[in-house]
């Protein structure tokens, strides 16, 4: 009732099929013009032509799914219920099963009186099959099979030609699968990289990402955002796997940190409770990670790393070194995983560098070696964007195996005179904040005096921001000198201040006087400019 | 506002306690303002309104509050602020003529204690 094809006749011997047909059969599987189509097309298109020219009854494809080993229904002709109900058979098990298991030709005459699993096979009143194995350099990659409504032997010579649209089929398979993960990946990938990194006031960032030369991308990623108390947080992490599963991990890997970042938590509890979700999610959750918490206001950073390379740290004078940092586990491995963050003073004008393991690693030397090429490139001055144009220059080959990433971040240095343009925005005061009390400090204002400057230049620069009326892109500026003791804020902006409304009018100009020594403010027909000024180590008026 | 500051919230029968922690500017004023508003229900007597981890605070933060203010008396309901003695924030609310316009207390107790 079963046979192997071995039993079958030799093709050739068949008289069913002409040679002049034979011929034109070849033609119609082995047809250029196929290649053109997509996956979907190409499979359709092929299982077409095997029912007319094995005048078979139904015809499917099932692609095997290497991590469930599971062959899923992909094409059908004549049982499009398989599709359509997403028929599943385990490897080994059932008519398809068995031909993905032993790779070769399997034919039934009586289906009746066979293992079969899929009843939808029955149901259709299918009473012979015949199927053969999708290869591609001896890799299963699905099974293809054919069926006939009436007991029907197929000869070897219609297994030779189902087996050659089958190794049609698989070429055609790969390419596309391999071509269409690839671009799912890479899109998924781009939108899980942050788009915009000039968004923390007073420092700079800059990223590279290099994606693998070859078929899929591997699971490298990063991110720069604002975390809880306005500190800035940057992460990189290496995701095992590759392609779109690691990208999946990837995607909930960015939510979960930025969820437990911006609620606040220490940078070693974002890490413990990363990881327990991340163990949660399973076995192939597994990431590498480094978390560093920038405060530029303390200017210093607390890093945690998780099973990853130890983060560089270069110098204002140029000088490279590793911060030496307890590695714990990688993210996802043991719900027991502990997680210490350390402290390193973060100076203005110095640069941490975060990488992933494809800059360092290449597969003719040891790491120690790529970690010592890499500090002894990094040395030397130049901003955020050098050093990783430098590092790329160097360090990556244009065909690499694995993917590269890399993050950087710098402390902007405080100038002796504060002076910058900021877009007429609410959501810039909290930066430009942090950029005058750093400045303040720098200057040696107290703790109280720093507090009723920045509140006093707030009140004005929020002022600018609320009397941006007018219609198109507006900005103010803000320069701020100090001479002799005396703190002197101008704050200037295109519109013109409205006549406050209100039981509240005037309270900020109110603050403003209480805070500071002396406030100007003079409104001409280009905007509004106010002058504050006090000075330091004295009573406010 | 999650960024910036954070409301922690307490019920006490009809006394609702709300502590701003973070900065409060005239980015977040509106949504915290609104925060504190739902806070109120029919059956509430008076807001507790805690300023003690409060880091940044300005006219856009002292607006609201005063804004809240008004529209609790006129809701025959109280509002209260917690401010510890000696901190910026009490400075600021000095400045801007608030202390005296609204009552503070050192510590949620004191408020508690002056509302029982």
């Amino acid at each position: 009732m079963i046979a192997d094809m071995p039993n079958l006749p030799a093709p050739g011997d068949s008289p069913d099929v002409a040679d002049g047909d034979r011929l034109q059969a070849l033609e119609r599987i082995t047809d250029a013009a196929l290649a053109s189509l997509s996956a979907e097309q190409l499979l359709r298109e092929l299982l077409l032509r095997i029912t007319e020219i094995l005048s078979s009854d139904t015809a499917a494809i099932l692609l095997l799914d290497e991590e469930s080993k599971l062959l899923h229904a992909r094409a059908a002709k004549g049982i499009e219920e398989e599709v359509e109900q997403g028929v599943k058979i385990p490897v080994g098990r059932g008519f398809a099963g068995r031909i993905a298991a032993q790779r070769r030709a399997v034919f039934i005459e009586d289906v009746d009186h066979a293992d079969i699993l899929n009843p939808i096979l029955r149901e259709k009143g299918i009473r012979s099959l015949l199927g053969v194995p999708l290869l591609v350099e001896d890799r299963v990659l699905g099974v293809l099979h054919i069926g006939s409504l009436v007991p029907r032997r197929f000869t070897g010579e219609e297994a030779a030609l189902l087996q050659l649209a089958a190794d049609r089929a698989a070429i055609a398979i790969e390419h596309a699968t391999l071509y269409e993960q690839r671009q799912l990946a890479e899109q998924l990938q781009r939108r899980l990289l942050p788009t915009d990194l000039g968004f923390a006031t007073g420092m700079q960032l800059a990223s590279r990402y290099l994606p693998a030369s070859h078929e899929s991308l591997g699971g490298d990623w990063y991110d720069a955002f604002v975390g809880g108390n306005g500190k800035v947080v940057i992460a990189i992490g290496d995701v095992v796997g590759h392609g779109i599963p690691a990208a999946a991990v990837m995607a909930q890997l960015r939510t979960a940190l930025r969820a437990y970042a911006v609620e606040g938590h220490a940078p070693g509890e974002v890490l413990e409770l990363v990881n327990r979700l991340m163990t949660g999610i399973g076995p192939r959750a597994m990431t590498t990670l480094a978390f560093a918490l920038i405060d530029t206001e303390r200017t210093s950073l607390e890093l945690v790393v998780a099973g990853h390379p130890p983060p560089l740290m270069i110098s204002p004078a140029g000088e490279p070194s590793f911060l030496e940092v307890a590695a714990g586990m990688p993210l996802g491995v043991s719900e027991l995983a502990r997680y210490e963050a350390q402290t390193f003073a973060f100076e203005p004008g110095a640069m941490v560098l975060l990488y992933t393991d494809g800059l360092v690693e290449n597969r003719t030397e040891p790491i120690d070696a790529g970690l010592e090429r890499l500090r002894a490139l990094a040395a030397g001055g130049g901003g955020v964007e050098a050093l990783c144009s430098k590092l790329v220059a160097r360090l990556v080959p244009s065909e690499r195996h694995d993917d590269v990433a890399m993050l950087a971040a710098r402390i902007e240095p405080v100038p002796e005179r504060l002076s910058g343009s900021w877009p007429a925005e609410r959501g810039v005061l909290a930066g430009v904040r942090q950029l005058l009390r750093r400045w303040l400090e720098t200057r040696g204002a107290t703790a109280d005096e720093i507090y009723d400057i920045v509140v006093a230049c707030q009140e004005a620069c929020a002022n600018a921001v609320e009397h941006a009326y007018r219609p198109g892109q507006h900005s103010f500026e803000l320069d701020a000198t100090y001479d002799g003791g005396r703190v002197r804020v101008t704050v200037r902006d295109q519109g013109r201040w409205r006549p406050q409304r209100g039981t509240h009018r005037g309270r900020g100009v109110m603050m403003m006087r209480g805070l500071m020594d002396s406030v100007d403010i003079e409104h001409t027909d280009e905007g509004t400019t106010v002058v504050l000024e006090r000075m330091l180590g004295a009573e406010a008026a | 506002m999650s960024l910036l500051a954070r409301v922690v919230e307490e019920q006490r029968e009809d006394i609702s306690i709300a502590a701003i922690e973070g900065e409060v500017d005239a980015s977040n004023v509106q949504e915290l303002g609104e925060r504190l508003r739902t806070l109120l229900t029919n059956r509430s007597t008076a807001l507790i309104v805690d300023l003690t981890e409060t880091t940044y605070l300005d006219s856009a933060g002292i607006n609201m509050l005063f804004e809240l203010a008004g529209e609790l008396t006129d809701r025959q309901q109280r509002l209260q602020l917690v401010v510890p003695a000696a901190t910026p924030v009490l400075r600021m609310l000095t400045i801007a003529g608030l202390i005296g316009a609204i009552t503070t207390h050192e510590t949620q107790d004191a408020a508690l204690a002056a509302l029982s």
